[in-house]
Parts: C-alpha cells; sequence; structure tokens
C-alpha cells in the first residue's frame, strides 16, 4: 500500500447518488479513505 | 469520510441506505482509484482490499491501515475522525 507521506493520488468518481466527488474538494481537510471489498457482505 | 468500492452506484445505494452512511461511497468500477491507491492490482480484480487511508490536510498519506478486522478497527477509526 502506499506509504505514509506519500502525495495522496487525486481522483474523481461518482458517489451512490450519483454526485461527482474529487479529492480535491477537500483540500484543506483531513479525509479519510477507506476502500471495501463488496457492498453489504460481512468479512 | 469516503467509502470506496468496485461496486455499482445501485449496490453502493443499497448499501448505504442500509446502514444509514451519511458519507459519499464511490464507485471505482473501472478500479483506476484502487490501482492508485494500491488497494488493486488489476482492472479487473473483483474485490478491492481493506486499505483505509488517512489523508491529511496538506493532501499526503498521513495514515495507511490494512484493516484485518473490519468491524472493529474501520469502525474505531470512523469514531475518532
Amino acid at each position: 500500500m502506499l506509504h505514509t507521506g506519500t502525495a495522496a493520488p487525486e481522483f474523481e468518481l461518482k458517489d451512490h447518488l450519483g454526485r461527482t466527488v474529487k479529492l480535491s474538494d477537500f483540500k484543506g481537510k483531513r479525509v479519510v479513505l477507506w476502500f471495501y471489498p463488496k457492498a453489504d457482505t460481512p468479512g | 469520510m469516503l467509502g470506496i468500492s468496485f461496486d455499482t452506484q445501485a449496490e453502493n445505494k443499497a448499501f448505504a441506505d442500509k446502514f444509514d452512511y451519511d458519507f459519499p461511497l464511490l464507485c471505482d468500477t473501472e478500479r483506476t482509484v484502487g490501482i492508485a491507491y494500491q488497494a488493486a492490482e488489476h482492472p479487473k480484480d473483483k474485490y478491492a482490499k481493506r486499505y483505509t487511508y488517512v489523508i491529511g490536510a496538506d493532501g499526503k498519506i498521513e495514515q495507511a491501515i490494512d484493516t484485518k478486522d473490519p468491524a472493529g478497527q474501520a469502525t474505531e477509526l470512523i469514531k475518532s475522525f
């Protein structure tokens, strides 16, 4: 995985409501980016 | 807080509705962001790895967490944020 101190890659994606979300929308704020394998599955 | 997976908008919408998530669930159906963040190795990977990144206000990775205990660790992180 990416190491701490690395510049976080910019991205632009649609969210679950069809809104466009860019990492740069959160400039100056802390962001938690949580990758999960599959919507609504345990383990 | 941003969730991200390789699911479609409809799948993520159902997920968000079920758990009352009030943060965006991003649909990385092409795996481009997953690959950029090393949560996937190939565009055809079925699932993202359980990686959680905390990105600082300076745009740099502040914490990189390989989540082994999804129910515990991710929840703790979300609460602390």
